[in-house]
C-alpha cells in the first residue's frame, strides 16, 4: 500500500490528459484548501476565490509534479503562496485604504453575496452539518469510533486497528459502513447527492 | 451500486487501497459521475466531522474549478510520465559521458604514439633515460626499474645509436668485403650468427653488432 497511491494514480491520469481525474482531486481537497486559505483571509467568498485560483495554478503546474512529495503537500504550498500574494495585492489596493470599518463590513457582505449561490449554500451547509452529525450519533459505537478516529484524528487503518484491537480489514469495513450509513441519509434528503452543485437545486 | 466497489472507493479516499487497485479505480472514478458524487460526499462527511467552520460544504467551488479546467488545454502531450524522461535523460548522459571518455582515451593513445619517437617531452625523457641506462648495463633487465622510480609499462624504444637494422644481404656484403682482414674464427662466429638470426626481425641488429665487434 503505497503512501499517497490514491492521489498519485489520479495525478498521473490528469498528467495524461484526463481532466475528470482532476475533478476528483478538487472534490476531495476543496474543503481542506478553503479552510487553509481562511487562515489568511476572513471572507469565505474570498477564500473560495483564492482556493479556486490555487487549484487552477496546480492544474497548470501538474506537468512539473514528479510525486517526490504527497500531492496535498504540494497543493498546500501553492495555496499558501496564492493566499499570501492575494493578501499583499489586496493590501496594496488604494481602494482598500479608504475603507472605514463599517464600509469594510459592508464589503465583506458584498463579497459573501457576490456568489448568487452563497445564501443557499450557507443554509445548505448548516443543513448538511445537521444531517451528518445526526447520522453519526445514530451509528453503532464501533462504526462511529472508527470513522471519527480516521477523519478527526487522521489515524491510518493500521493505527485504528491497534487502537480498536481488531484486524485492518475490519477497520476498512467499519469505516466504509459508517460512510455508507451517513451517505444514505444525505442522499435521502438531497435526492441526487452533493457531488455536483447543480444537483443541490 | 456494487458494495465491493464502494468499499474500495472508501479505502481509496483514505489512501489505504493498494496502488494497483487505485490505478483501476482512478480510471473509473474520473469517468463515472455517480461514483464521483459519492467521492465528493465522503469529503463532505469528513469536513463535517472535522467541524470545519465557515467552510461551505456544497460543491460550488468544485464546479467552478471544473468549468475553468475544461477551458484549459489537456496536459496529455506535455506531461506523459514524468520520471521516464528523467531516467532516459540520465541514461543518455551516462552514455554520452562514456563516449566522451572513450574518445579522449583514443585521441590520447594516438597522440602518445605520435609523440614518443621524438622523445623530446619531459615524460618521454623520464621514461626513456632509465631504460637506456639499464639496457646499457644489462640488456635483459629492462623490466626492473631503478629504486624510487615508478614502474613503466611503456616499451622502450631502441636507442638511436643501436637502431640501425641492416638487411641480411647488406650484412653479407659487409662480411665478404672484410673477410680478408678478419680472422677465421670471427668469420665462423659470424656465419653461425647469420644462420641463427631471423631476417627482418628486431633481433637482426644483435648479429650486426656482433659482426662489427668481431670483424674489428
Amino acid at each position: 500500500m503505497g503512501a499517497d497511491a490514491s492521489d498519485l494514480s489520479l495525478v498521473r491520469r490528469v498528467q495524461r490528459g484526463d481532466k475528470g481525474a482532476f475533478d476528483a482531486l478538487v472534490l476531495k481537497y476543496q474543503h481542506k484548501l478553503v479552510k487553509l486559505v481562511m487562515r489568511y483571509v476572513r471572507n469565505p467568498a474570498e477564500a473560495e476565490d483564492i482556493a479556486q485560483e490555487a487549484f487552477i495554478k496546480a492544474y497548470r503546474a501538474l506537468p512539473q509534479f514528479r510525486g517526490d512529495s504527497a500531492f496535498y503537500t504540494w497543493l498546500y504550498r501553492i495555496a499558501i503562496n496564492t493566499a499570501k500574494n492575494a493578501v499583499v495585492s489586496r493590501d496594496r489596493s488604494p481602494v482598500e485604504y479608504d475603507l472605514d470599518r463599517k464600509s469594510e463590513e459592508s464589503n465583506d457582505m458584498q463579497g459573501r453575496m457576490k456568489d448568487s449561490e452563497t445564501p443557499e449554500a450557507l443554509v445548505l451547509t448548516d443543513e448538511i452539518r445537521s444531517i451528518v452529525n445526526t447520522a453519526i450519533d445514530a451509528l453503532p459505537e464501533d462504526l462511529r469510533t472508527a470513522i471519527v478516529l480516521r477523519e478527526l484524528d487522521g489515524l491510518s487503518y493500521e493505527e485504528i486497528a491497534a487502537a480498536m484491537d481488531c484486524p485492518v480489514g475490519t477497520v476498512r469495513s467499519r469505516i466504509f459502513r459508517a460512510r455508507e450509513a451517513i451517505d444514505q441519509r444525505l442522499r435521502e434528503v438531497f435526492e441526487g447527492g452533493l457531488g455536483r452543485a447543480e444537483e443541490l437545486g | 451500486m456494487n458494495e465491493e466497489l464502494d468499499s474500495q472507493l472508501s479505502a481509496m479516499f483514505d489512501d489505504e487501497l493498494p496502488a494497483a487497485e487505485c490505478e483501476l479505480l482512478a480510471r473509473r472514478l474520473s469517468r463515472d459521475e455517480q461514483l464521483k458524487a459519492r467521492w465528493g460526499r465522503y469529503a463532505v462527511i469528513g469536513a463535517t466531522i472535522r467541524a470545519e467552520r465557515g467552510v461551505p460544504l456544497n460543491a460550488a467551488l468544485a464546479r467552478k474549478v471544473n468549468a475553468a479546467i475544461l477551458a484549459e488545454p489537456a496536459l496529455g502531450a506535455v506531461a506523459t510520465p514524468q520520471r521516464a524522461p528523467i531516467s532516459a535523460w540520465r541514461w543518455r548522459k551516462g552514455v554520452a559521458g562514456l563516449a566522451v571518455a572513450a574518445g579522449v582515451a583514443t585521441v590520447s593513445i594516438f597522440w602518445l604514439r605520435g609523440q614518443t619517437p621524438l622523445a623530446t617531452g619531459p615524460v618521454a625523457a623520464r621514461v626513456a633515460a632509465p631504460v637506456q641506462q639499464v639496457l646499457a648495463a644489462t640488456p635483459v633487465a629492462a623490466s626492473s626499474a631503478p629504486a624510487g622510480q615508478a614502474d613503466s609499462y611503456v616499451v622502450p624504444r631502441t636507442p638511436a645509436g643501436r637502431s640501425v637494422v641492416v638487411p641480411i644481404t647488406e650484412l653479407a656484403n659487409y662480411v665478404v668485403a672484410h673477410s680478408a682482414v678478419s680472422s677465421p674464427v670471427a668469420r665462423r662466429n659470424l656465419l653461425s650468427a647469420f644462420m641463427t638470426s631471423d631476417p627482418g626481425a628486431a633481433g637482426t641488429e644483435e648479429p650486426l653488432e656482433a659482426a662489427r665487434s668481431n670483424a674489428q
